[in-house]
């Protein structure tokens, strides 16, 4: 039995029962890593994961993460081990130190078998622009459609079951977008839930951990393991981590759920809008108190031009380390800036110049007030929006996104009608740092799609509790891919 | 025509916290190059910064003593530019709102005092050291980081001596409160002059010249006289001041062009977003200006109200605050306060002096210079004696009564014993007693010269002058 096809509370009983290994496991895992059609891959963990997996003797029954092989986003510090953020400005860094979650995962005994392609610095959402070319989606063995970013390895690898979990990051939507084209939960607490100590930053304000799973209550487990105050992340909560949501019975009673009409309302599939519609039906008839709330247009207008402002700003400064004088490629020269430019110059593509320039631009003195402190004004106002919706209701329900996983070929212009609001709104949950989960809730000619689940700031109970009820309503747990691995 | 100079300083101070501003690292000085950093001071991807509480303690303390305001939330920014000493990128500063605003510095202004006017104190983090050399440059981590202030001053200074007065009395301020090392030569206080003219009487400021790298407080003054002169010889040559950063070169004594300035540089600031704003509690805050040590400016005031102290010896004092440690750790073992301020600015200043040492080095500890002075004020020794004692203890560590004991150095202070040996020098000189009672003063010093070489110098002085007045009084 091929038990990598089963989520992690299913391996979990055969570890403990007996009927399988973590050596087994780690050897499947790897194999099927070795064996992946997607590029998803940065880096495989061999010798050193097969030698904690043979280090587990004793099954522990009340540590679901014992012995489970998973992957983790190539933008998560890991000591000993190269972490490139698949930029060419960190080919060969070899980190000092764990990321805390790295830590947490590691002390639970879950073992690390590989570091994931990225888009280029997490900064993308099509997973196409990291520097080792493009990561596939599983579902599509003909590789004509994109997985999504900017966790796209993380998502190719738990779509075709290499692992049962991934770590990612999410910084608009990095985890929520390749989980909802990859038909796969992708869950992102609060923000400060889960330390960020570690995750190479890209944009703080906006920057989550998240996770990449086969079932709410995996990544809701998942969550558990890695949450939690963190005294190396100044930003983390102190509000203590809620247990038990991996065990919540998907009870929707009374639950007013609020679907926001110009969501909704945009382009989307007819298959996904009647999907959509139908999931909403089901909840309704479990108890739950569904309704059409508005926002207004200009905000959700304004969602994308607010998210490039804010974090290409701040992603300008996270990643001026990167010069080539302390770690990574060095290429010097006569003068410091000499270096430095060389080290840039070569180090980023095209695509994370353009951002640097955006950031640069809307920061600079004659702009700041124009463009940077307007796009906080902005997100100010769309956070004080969404606290009014969740002043009368305790969840926001939308569709993840307006179509399955597009062609590479068809491109998605961000500011077109089209994708205006429907493909950018996920940003709604990374502006006001509340917990959102994203869902599969059908499949169209075998691709998956989704819906997103949002609740208030660190009420992830509700958010968990409402996705168990989804999932309970589609069936669609432990969905796998069968293109990814050749086996 | 007259020209008025118009001075505006910033002062940078390295705090002498445990731990660096952001990081876990030690902070250090003199340490091997790169020995006390931990990742996040080399910028590594993934680190964060955490706040050190210290700093944050010791920034209240010179708020207060400044006057300023201390906001009760911390606030930090990003200041980004791309330089050889900036590991991050950035650095993690505090622009839109300082720890502390709008305070002021009362300075020594001829014969009176000023009230210089302070704009603002805020938080930061110090960089990397850079050591060059011809054909490259090398670099050391272990300052990055080291929390600092800036203290920044409105543009009310005018004179040299104004400038030297202000920053001698930041220097005195960050040491006493324990803030600082304050050692403008080891860098942890820089100063930064900006000075311009302008026609005494005008409203308008002239162009504005920085001057960096003094090393030392008389060089502030020299800095600045100098530079006043300079503009002061271009502008009534037709010539106008341009706008640049100059450095002093101390053997020169003079400021020599490092760079022109052109548009000021686009830092552009925006709020540090992995450290969410902090508030700092009433009780915190009180807490941190109750924790601090007595100030310069407090130890005056007791020193001469409480203590009797002389104001000449109570500036002596203030100078230093290691002296006064070893002042009041004397006062507190019981010594006469006035004796122990003389023999501190005499006997053991002129040591310090001599042998080119602080008072950290000072090989005599408290308690026992104490138990010296406690023998002297008793008259058990003479301060002659008690000198000797001295030499003897710089070199080794004993006790004064065991010293003296060896010595064989105790003063004869018991009256009868006194009186035996009194009557024995005038049964022995009869012919100066003659002279004395026939009036000639001189014949009663050499008979009390007398019993002082009989015993051997130890005869307590006075009380020999007492007897052998008494004995010739009978006569």
């Amino acid at each position: 039995m091929a038990y990598l096809d089963l989520t992690i509370h299913e391996i979990h009983e055969a570890l403990v029962a007996g009927k399988t290994t973590p050596r087994e496991l780690a050897a499947e895992a790897i194999k099927r890593a070795c064996e992946d059609q997607n590029n998803a891959f940065e880096l495989i963990i061999d010798q050193d994961a097969m030698a904690i997996a043979e280090s587990l003797a004793e099954p522990e029954p009340d540590n679901l993460l014992w012995g489970i092989p998973y992957v983790a986003k190539d933008n998560f510090s890991t000591k000993g081990y190269p972490t490139t953020a698949s930029s060419n400005s960190l080919n060969g860094y070899v980190p000092l130190f764990d990321a805390t979650v790295i830590a947490k995962l590691k002390q639970r005994k879950a073992i690390l078998i590989g570091k994931m392609a990225l888009d280029e610095l997490a900064m993308g959402g099509t997973g196409t622009t990291g520097h080792r070319g493009t990561t596939y989606n599983p579902h599509d063995p003909r590789h004509e459609r994109m997985i999504g970013g900017s966790s796209a390895g993380s998502a190719a690898a738990v779509a075709a079951a290499i692992v049962p979990f991934a770590l990612g990051s999410d910084t608009g939507d990095s985890v929520r977008k390749p989980a909802g084209y990859a038909g796969l939960v992708g869950y992102k607490p609060s923000w400060g839930r889960i330390s960020r100590y570690g995750l190479f930053a890209f944009a703080p304000s906006l920057d989550h951990v998240g996770v990449l799973a086969r079932s709410v209550s995996d990544a809701a487990a998942i969550v558990e393991a890695i949450a939690g105050h963190d005294d190396l992340d100044a930003t983390s909560a102190m509000i203590a981590n809620p247990k038990g949501l991996p065990q919540l019975e998907g009870d929707v009673r009374g639950l007013r759920v609020a679907v926001i009409g110009e969501i909704v309302n945009s382009p989307h599939h007819p298959i996904i809008k009647s999907k959509f519609e139908e999931i909403l039906k089901g909840l309704t008839e479990a108890g739950a108190v569904v309704e059409r709330v508005h926002m207004r247009r200009d905000l959700l207008d304004a969602i994308y031009p607010i998210y490039i402002t804010i974090s290409c700003a701040e992603a300008t400064s996270n990643d001026a380390n990167l010069d080539g004088i302390k770690f990574g490629p060095s290429f010097w020269g006569d003068t410091y800036e000499q270096a430095m430019l060389k080290a840039r110059t070569n180090g980023f593509s095209e695509l994370i110049k353009r951002r640097f320039i955006i950031g640069s631009f809307a920061l600079m003195r004659e702009n700041r007030d124009m463009l940077f402190v307007r796009a906080q004004k902005g997100r100010r106002l769309i956070v004080e929006a969404l606290n009014e919706i969740y002043k009368t209701h305790d969840l926001i329900i939308v569709p993840a996104a307006p179509n399955v996983a597009p062609r590479f070929v068809d491109g998605s212009d961000k500011l077109s009608e089209e994708y205006l609001i429907a493909d950018n709104h996920l940003v709604l949950g990374n502006f006001a740092g509340l917990p959102s989960m994203t869902v599969p809730i059908g499949l169209k000619d075998g691709l998956p799609f989704g819906l997103n689940v949002m609740g208030r700031a660190f009420e992830e109970a509700t958010v968990v509790n409402a996705a168990l009820a989804v999932e309970r309503l589609t069936g669609l747990k432990n969905l796998r891919a069968e293109g990814g691995v050749a086996r | 025509m007259n020209f008025e100079a118009v001075i505006g300083l910033e002062i940078h101070v390295e705090m002498k916290t445990k731990s660096k501003m952001f990081s876990p690292a030690p902070v250090t000085y003199g340490a091997a190059p790169n020995s006390a950093t931990t990742p996040l001071d080399l910028a590594h991807p993934g680190t964060m910064p955490t706040l050190n509480r210290q700093a944050v303690v010791y920034a209240i303390r010179l708020c207060h003593a400044l006057h300023l305001d201390i906001d009760r939330e911390l606030w930090f920014d990003r200041k980004n530019y791309f330089y050889s000493d900036l590991p991050k990128g950035y650095q993690i500063t505090q622009n839109d709102r300082p720890i502390g605003k709008n305070g002021y510095l009362d300075v020594k202004s001829g014969p009176g005092m000023r009230r210089i006017a302070i704009n603002r104190l805020h938080l930061e983090e110090d960089t990397a050291m850079q050591h060059h050399y011809r054909d490259y440059t090398l670099l050391d981590y272990n300052r990055a980081g080291i929390p600092l202030v800036e203290i920044v001053s409105e543009p009310d200074i005018r004179t040299g001596a104004e400038a030297a007065d202000y920053v001698e009395r930041i220097r005195s301020i960050v040491t006493f409160a324990d803030v600082s090392t304050g050692k403008m030569e080891e860098g942890s206080l820089r100063c930064d002059v900006n000075i311009s003219l302008r026609p005494v009487g005008a409203d308008k400021f002239g162009t504005k010249v920085e001057v960096k790298n003094i090393n030392s407080i008389n060089n502030v003054a020299k800095a600045v006289d100098f530079e006043i002169k300079r503009q002061t010889q271009v502008l009534l040559s037709g010539a106008a001041v341009i706008q640049e950063t100059r450095r002093f070169d101390d053997s020169l004594k003079e400021t020599v062009s490092m760079r022109l300035k052109t548009d000021a540089v686009d830092y552009k600031y925006f709020t540090e977003p992995n450290l969410v704003p902090i508030r700092l509690s009433e009780q915190f805050v009180a807490e941190a200006i109750a924790g601090c040590p007595e100030l310069a400016e407090a130890k005056y005031d007791r020193y001469i109200r409480q203590i009797g102290l002389s104001e000449y010896d109570a500036n002596m004092l203030i100078a230093s605050r290691e002296t006064c440690q070893y002042f009041d750790a004397l006062v507190a073992d019981g010594s006469n306060p006035k004796l122990a301020a003389n023999w501190l600015n005499g006997d053991i200043a002129g040591y310090l002096n001599k042998s080119n040492l602080t008072i950290d080095d000072f090989p005599i500890d408290p308690s026992r210079m104490a138990g010296l002075l406690k023998m002297i004020e008793t008259g058990t020794i003479s301060n002659k004696q008690g000198r000797d004692i001295f030499e003897k203890m710089l070199t080794e560590d004993t006790a004064a009564d065991v010293m003296a004991e060896r010595l064989g150095l105790r003063q004869i202070s018991d009256i009868d014993a006194l009186r035996t040996v009194v009557a024995e020098v005038i049964a022995a000189n009869q012919q100066s007693v003659a002279d004395y009672l026939q009036g000639k003063e001189r014949a009663f010093g050499y008979i009390v010269g007398q019993v002082m070489k009989k015993t051997g110098g130890k005869a307590n002085p006075g009380l020999a002058s007492q007897l052998v007045k008494e004995a010739l009084s009978h006569r």
